[in-house]
């Protein structure tokens, strides 16, 4: 098994372990998904949504939520293993470490498109969604816009988190970086409409991109009003390598501290 | 003669404006125990990370095995680090096949693990969560860790902080009878475990190593017998006078605590108490140990030290 794959394996088991973090990293968008989504739905009762139901709108902004909060989360991982002293014996290891920083990025990625997957097909059954290309079809492109959503999630995460000292610090940044980013993605309304300066910032954000892909899988019954796939998967795919393969590029800080 | 294992000449290193190592220059023989010994930021766990290539020397040359150190060197070598680096969430034999797969083992863990658990007295806990480990237990473990690959340098930083005698006895006759050839360079504040267990040690002071030797030569420069003095507030020329008596060695002096090596303690102490009348509190007198080279070495550098 290569290094990569061993600290993957190792940071997953570690997800697996901590049960708290298991069961609020899965719940927390389900519960939001349905107080939000039906709280909306019955108390404004939103005109302008493409195919009226908010609940079934929100679902791919959720997933898209679900991959902000994995990907920090997951890539916190690096002061737990600081703390705990493994980073030690990480970097005393003959991996390089870059291959390091690929393991644990591996891990983000397969946890935080598990979670993904699991939204969705959670809450599939219980939403109207139209499945414009079939149900299958549209689990698969559903699928392909989340593994890519998490790969550029967690290139940005990795970096950020093997170069900020502490965790306090990594969070703050991440929030900063990454809730505005959400919020003018159509995650939770859509981005048509919006004023154009905020529909500017909408299409300059790469989220926007994730969210329409998955909006376009399985919520909306056509194309109309949304940006479409060809585009959605040309930028969200060249934007998730060139990030994950840049956070990987630079050789992260991580050093032991001599006395 | 076979090559050193590891081979410092005039290293220095910087931390911002502090200098951890300073023209630090040693060298460790072959399957020898070698010994750093000096006060907490003398440089010690600076220079093992630099022998485990996880930090570089600004300047100054080292080779380890004949080679500048490298991480491809690191499948050769061990660290056992100050504090434990077992994630207290896995189990104890999880650890040591992931630690044993970071450094390339494969199939052969499934009959190396079990070795090394009863080896280092840890058989029976193999499935237990490494949280439920004594102290003590833990480094065993981590020497464990350490042993996995088959290491030919291990790196021991202060292995044995903070356990008890037995373990710490336990821990060393383990360590003895691993692989045969290994050669240890142990970084420890605790002179007495040095003096038991190296060959050779190396007093750091301020990142340079003061004097190097077997424990036998550092002290063979003593007097033969080391007297331990309580003395309340002695004079400078009480210490003078004492220094001045034939068959004394080294003084050093700690406060209310007046360390000094004599040739024949029968005859120091009742000139002591002559001298002195009513100041002595206490006296301990033994056979003159690496300590007392210590503090001949080292505290007289730090005495002399501008402050």
């Amino acid at each position: 098994m290569s290094t990569a794959a061993v600290i993957a394996r190792r940071d997953l088991m570690a997800v697996v372990r901590s049960r708290s973090q298991l069961y609020s990293s899965m719940f927390t968008p389900l519960l939001f998904l349905v107080f939000l989504g039906n709280g909306v739905s019955a108390g404004l009762e939103p005109s302008n949504l493409p195919d009226g139901n908010f609940t079934a709108y929100l679902v791919a902004g959720v997933v898209a939520m679900t991959a902000v909060f994995s990907s920090t989360f997951s890539s916190a991982s690096y002061y737990r293993d600081r703390d705990s002293g493994l980073l030690r014996l990480l970097l005393s290891s003959p991996a390089h470490p870059r291959t390091l920083l690929f393991g644990k990025s591996l891990s983000a990625l397969v946890i935080g498109t598990i979670q993904g997957i699991v939204v969705l097909a959670v809450a599939a059954p219980f939403v109207d969604f139209q499945w414009q290309y079939g149900i299958a079809q549209g689990f698969l492109i559903a699928i392909a816009a989340i593994v890519l959503l998490n790969l550029m999630l967690t290139g940005i995460a990795q970096a950020m988190a093997s170069r900020i000292q502490t965790m306090q610090g990594f969070h703050l940044l991440m929030n900063l970086a990454l809730f505005p980013l959400l919020f003018f993605s159509g995650a939770f309304f859509p981005v048509d409409g919006l004023p154009t300066w905020l529909e500017v910032l909408a299409y300059a954000n790469p989220l926007t991109y994730a969210v329409d892909a998955l909006e376009l899988a399985a919520y909306a019954s056509s194309d109309a009003t949304f940006i479409g796939l060809g585009v959605d998967f040309v930028v969200l795919g060249a934007l998730s390598l060139a990030v994950y393969l840049l956070g990987l590029a630079r050789t992260p800080k991580l050093t032991y501290s001599g006395s | 003669m076979p090559e050193p294992a590891i081979r410092a000449s005039n290293i220095t290193r910087n931390y911002g404006d502090r200098r951890a190592l300073n023209g630090f220059s040693l060298e460790v023989p072959s399957g020898s125990t070698f010994g750093l010994l000096g006060p907490n930021g003398s440089g010690k766990s600076t220079f093992i990370a630099m022998v485990a290539a996880m930090e570089t020397p600004a300047e100054g040359s080292l080779e380890i095995f004949g080679q500048p150190p490298a991480r491809e060197l690191r499948g050769q070598i061990a660290t056992v680090f100050q504090e434990n680096s077992a994630d207290p969430l896995m189990g104890v034999a999880e650890y040591l096949r992931f630690a044993g797969q970071l450094f390339g083992l494969g199939g052969e863990l499934s009959e190396r693990i079990p070795e090394l658990l009863a080896r280092f007295g840890l058989a029976e806990r193999g499935s237990d969560p490494v949280s439920s480990l004594s102290g003590g237990m833990r480094r065993r473990l981590e020497v464990a860790r350490a042993l996995l690959h088959h290491p030919r340098l291990l790196l021991l930083d202060e292995p044995t902080t903070g356990i008890d005698a037995d373990e710490r006895a336990l821990l060393w006759e383990t360590l003895r009878s691993a692989n045969a050839g290994l050669t240890i360079l142990l970084a420890t504040n605790d002179l007495a475990e040095a003096d038991a267990v190296c060959d050779t040690v190396a007093f750091v002071q301020a990142g340079t190593v003061v004097v190097s030797g077997t424990p036998a030569t550092l002290k063979a420069n003593l007097r033969r017998e080391s007297v331990r003095i309580g003395w309340e507030s002695p004079s400078e020329s009480d210490l003078a006078q004492v220094a001045s008596w034939p068959g004394t060695g080294e003084i050093t002096r700690d406060g209310d605590l007046v360390a000094v090596t004599t040739d024949d303690s029968a005859t120091f102490v009742p000139r002591l108490f002559e001298l002195a009348p009513g100041a002595i509190r206490s006296i301990v007198i033994a056979t003159a140990s690496l300590e007392d080279a210590y503090f001949q070495h080292v505290r007289r550098r730090q005495e002399a030290a501008p402050k």
